[in-house]
């Protein structure tokens, strides 16, 4: 829950965003480290893991002291990186890993009968191994302790991103806004309307969204289907963008502010437009941090189009421990190298913007195509292949 | 086509103001929308909306990643 409770607004949110602001600047990461450390144990112990779940603020504190060694090209910096990856996999990807190797899990002896993902752990990573490889690559500065534990604990962000960087948060903890009166009034207006999003339209399509499963894929009425899918797409950007937009609003209460994540993407026309307007703290890490190492687009064509599909498997594997996300991810993949292919035989038109029927004709066939693709999203592999059958054959 | 496009830049803008993103309006936005009333009204149609819709509350998705 988190965002949609009142233990969020009354015990963490606003007293912190107060104290926060009378603080001196030097004790304001403080606050913010302190603040964040609360609310990890409060919300772990309560919602994700109890006890076990709370003791991985110990994450945290083992993180920020190693990062006192990362120094430019500095081996340390890559110990970093391999302790955030592992991490990682022993809690998201244990039992889906061995899963693969001992299909049935009692007979697994690496399976973890009790897992659980410590709370922000997908998103706390990527911020780690920004500092990690920023620090390596000397794009960062060090910062003082208080300061880098403030900027991996700021709760406001810790839970589902939108995913900082430290070279950019820096200068905001530094200087926070001191026009109290506009940061609370844009912050709180974003904050209720990101729960207007949540409630009454995420939450609301619910209704659509739960009969996308095998049994009631059978019975339905073949048009249902995809109407059941679309819901699906309208339901995960509401709720997406709506927690976006409460995190961003949150932070503007402290004087701070954070990426944007989300800029009208179901009206781009075409699915590179997508990525660039969906998710954006993410695409823009996954370029910054996989695509661009790869080599990016300045390859020939054959490698610019695996470094791609690439970048997509990491980012299906990334949003969770199933095939399924893999296909996911792979099918964008797929979709943006067809669009590079297809921009290769048919560049844009010099002089002007594509007439309006192509552009309405290309924003038709993205939005279909990110649609069609969260069949595989919210469903295994094995529903989502009925779920086609049943869609396109009967 | 170049001023359909202007309008719904205009609303997208505006749209974002009153949402909150936008810390300024778009030209030409109603005076009277700027006002102290207008953001009590629209707080409280937010919290109206909130309350109603409230009682099916689910985890959001992202959560759980």
């Amino acid at each position: 829950m988190i965002f949609n409770s009142w233990d969020y607004y009354l015990l963490f949110l606003i007293p912190s965003a107060i104290l926060c602001r009378l603080a001196t600047p030097e004790r304001r990461p403080w606050v913010i480290f302190l603040s964040g450390g609360l609310f990890f144990t409060y919300f772990s112990y309560t919602q994700f893991g109890g006890v076990v779940g709370a003791a991985c603020l110990g994450i945290f504190l083992w993180e920020s002291l190693v990062s006192r060694f990362y120094k430019p090209a500095s081996w340390v910096c890559w110990f970093g990186v391999t302790q955030t990856v592992l991490f990682l996999v022993l809690f998201k990807y244990r039992n889906f890993l061995t899963g693969l190797v001992w299909r049935d899990a009692a007979r697994n002896p690496l399976y973890w009968k009790h897992a659980f993902l410590p709370l922000g752990i997908s998103f706390f990573t990527f911020e780690f191994l920004h500092y990690a490889v920023d620090r390596y690559k000397n794009r960062t500065e060090e910062g003082s302790v208080a300061e880098y534990m403030a900027f991996i604990l700021f709760f406001p962000t810790m839970v589902a991103g939108p995913i900082k960087r430290y070279q950019d948060f820096l200068p905001k903890l530094r200087a926070i806004s001191r026009e109290w009166v506009v940061d609370w009034q844009r912050g709180a207006t974003r904050i209720l309307t990101g729960l207007v999003k949540k409630f009454g339209v995420a939450d609301v399509l619910t209704a659509y969204t739960n009969h996308l499963n095998a049994a009631d894929i059978a019975r339905a009425w073949r048009p249902m289907l995809l109407v059941w899918l679309f819901a699906y797409g309208i339901k995960i950007y509401a709720d997406f963008s709506a927690y976006s937009d409460i995190a961003i609003g949150s932070a503007r209460l402290f004087g701070i502010r954070v990426p944007e994540n989300f800029d009208w993407p179901y009206l781009r026309t075409n699915i590179t437009e997508f990525w660039r307007h969906w998710h954006m703290s993410l695409t823009n890490w996954l370029i910054d941090y996989i695509y661009i190492p790869l080599g990016g687009s300045r390859r020939a064509g054959g490698r610019v189009y695996a470094n791609i599909l690439v970048t997509f498997l990491v980012s299906g594997i990334w949003h969770g421990a199933g095939v399924n996300f893999i296909v996911w991810g792979m099918l964008h993949g797929v979709m943006l190298v067809i669009r590079r292919m297809w921009r290769r035989v048919r560049p844009l038109p010099a002089g002007g913007p594509p007439p309006m029927w192509s552009q309405l004709g290309s924003w038709m066939l993205t939005y279909a195509g990110v649609n069609l693709a969260w069949a595989f999203f919210c469903m295994d592999v094995h529903t989502a292949s009925y779920f086609f059958r049943r869609l396109f054959v009967g | 086509m170049d001023s359909a496009i202007a309008v719904l830049e205009w609303l997208k803008h505006a749209f974002e103001y009153v949402g909150g993103a936008q810390d300024e309006p778009p030209a030409g936005f109603p005076v009277r929308l700027r006002h102290w009333w207008f953001w009590a009204l629209w707080w409280a149609a937010l919290g109206l909306a909130i309350y109603v819709f409230s009682g099916q509350s689910s985890k959001f998705i992202y959560i759980d990643f």
